[in-house]
């Protein structure tokens, strides 16, 4: 009996708490627009317990990697120790500090700027096999634009050709912006219904 | 008041909100014809989603596990939906695999999410009668910026044997990283995601992509409940309004009128 009155009690206090930032949105009474302020700090300070939970649970699983030994585990001990000593460089010397800073600009930034680099590569080699996997004229339309993109991108002064960058123009002007507020349409349509199903009860991800 | 004050955001917003409540409640509550098949609506095929069933079938053959990426969006904010859409398939595919002995990897980009996960997954594998086969290790946060997670979660998903990887959340453009990982795998990947430029790379990366809303569209074709199929036959109507709305502006506009 107790086991079911807490889905109940959970349901109430997940729909009256949506239901009161929402309509915080709309209606300016300052009791309302009061309570929706409590309920997002404490949103807020509840996603910030999340994210120490989120590293107490990166930490374990590749703790157990080590432990476990298997294949791959010598990446999961350079990580601890990675954080271990950025997580002791960053308390003693605060976020702001020059070693602090130095950690960021000097590891941090290089190896998801190499990351970046190799997704660009990547890219060029996932555009090759894409004509042997899905060669139809879908496939053809999206490599012919990527072409012309390209092309229209590069700045070359003795070729430059008016009408490539022309049609650049208009394709980015017309159906690129005609395609993109469709999917985007439809996106935030998909957003609304994830968000009020919620509300109204029929998903509850939090009920155990 | 002039029609401007009328129709700013604000107002566009709630009518929308009220619109697609009326919607919703219609398609879930309307009577249905003995006739008609359980499913209360029927939709239409989506190649992708028609995949992930069949691998969730192969996988319980082979003995694999399934590995659901929910993406580093959170559960707040406009990404957030995303996120939960994927929660949602996570428990659907937990349920449809809970015999299976390798069970479902999850891995996100957040805390909140992984918490979620490892509650939906306790929650799938206690009402499929499979609770010795739940794994709190199976849910994992694989880092908690766009890139890390997307290293993390290529790591985690190259660790075990695998049918198939389903990226449903947000990411950004690194979720190419996470199919190429996993193509290297010999692993289907299909991929769906709120934000466009991961739509676009994931196109050109992944084996099956889930367009636009699509992704929103998961829950009722794994037959998670009613309100789902109900909720997608909302989105539809709410969608052919909108149409409708575009083109009387259009036709307005052209006569000089607005």
């Amino acid at each position: 009996m107790t086991q079911r009155r807490f889905p109940i009690f959970l349901l109430i206090l997940a729909v009256a708490g949506g239901g009161i930032v929402l309509m915080g949105y709309w209606v300016d009474l300052p009791a309302l627009v009061a309570v929706r302020n409590v309920l997002l700090r404490w949103a807020a300070t509840l996603t910030g317990v999340a994210v120490l939970l989120g590293i107490l649970n990166l930490l374990t699983v590749h703790w157990l990697k080590i432990i476990q030994p298997r294949e791959g585990g010598v990446y999961s001990l350079v990580m601890l120790i990675a954080f271990v000593i950025t997580f002791l460089v960053v308390a003693i010397d605060t976020p702001t500090g020059s070693w602090s800073v130095w950690i960021f600009r000097y590891i941090q930034l290089p190896v998801e700027t190499s990351l970046l680099a190799i997704l660009a590569v990547l890219l060029v080699v996932a555009v090759a096999r894409l004509v042997v996997r899905r060669p139809d004229s879908f496939t053809l339309l999206f490599i012919g634009t990527a072409i012309l993109f390209l092309v229209a991108a590069t700045y070359l002064p003795r070729f430059d050709i008016p009408v490539v960058r022309s049609l650049r123009d208009w394709i980015v002007q017309v159906p690129v912006v005609a395609g993109a507020r469709g999917l985007l349409l439809g996106i935030g349509l998909g957003v609304v219904a994830t968000g009020l199903r919620i509300l109204l009860g029929a998903d509850r991800p939090y009920e155990r | 008041m002039n029609l401007a004050n009328w129709l700013s955001p604000p107002v566009l917003g709630l009518a929308l909100l009220l619109i697609y409540t009326l919607l919703f409640l219609f398609f879930r509550y309307r009577p249905i014809k003995k006739s008609q098949p359980s499913g209360l609506l029927s939709i239409r095929e989506l190649a992708p989603l028609d995949q992930l069933i069949k691998s969730l079938g192969r996988a319980l053959e082979s003995g694999k596990g399934i590995h659901l990426s929910s993406g580093s969006g959170g559960v707040s904010g406009i990404r957030g939906a995303s996120g939960l859409t994927g929660l949602m398939m996570l428990a659907r595919i937990a349920r449809k695999s809970a015999k299976n002995d390798k069970p479902p990897l999850a891995t996100s980009g957040d805390g909140i999410l992984n918490a979620l996960a490892q509650d939906t997954l306790y929650q799938s594998y206690t009402a499929a009668g499979s609770r010795r086969n739940f794994d709190p290790s199976q849910e994992q946060v694989a880092g908690i910026t766009p890139f890390s997670y997307a290293a993390g979660a290529m790591l985690a998903a190259a660790d075990q044997p695998l049918e198939a990887n389903l990226l449903a959340g947000h990411f950004g453009p690194e979720a190419a990283l996470i199919a190429e990982a996993a193509d290297r795998s010999a692993q289907l990947t299909i991929a769906g995601s709120d934000n466009l430029p991961a739509q676009a790379t994931l196109l050109a990366a992944a084996d099956e992509v889930l367009i636009g809303e699509e992704l929103f569209a998961g829950g009722a074709y794994l037959q998670a409940n009613p309100a789902h199929q109900a909720s997608l036959a909302a989105q539809d109507a709410l969608r052919w309004l909108i149409i409708l709305l575009i083109l009387a502006g259009f036709t307005l506009k052209l006569l000089g009128m607005l």
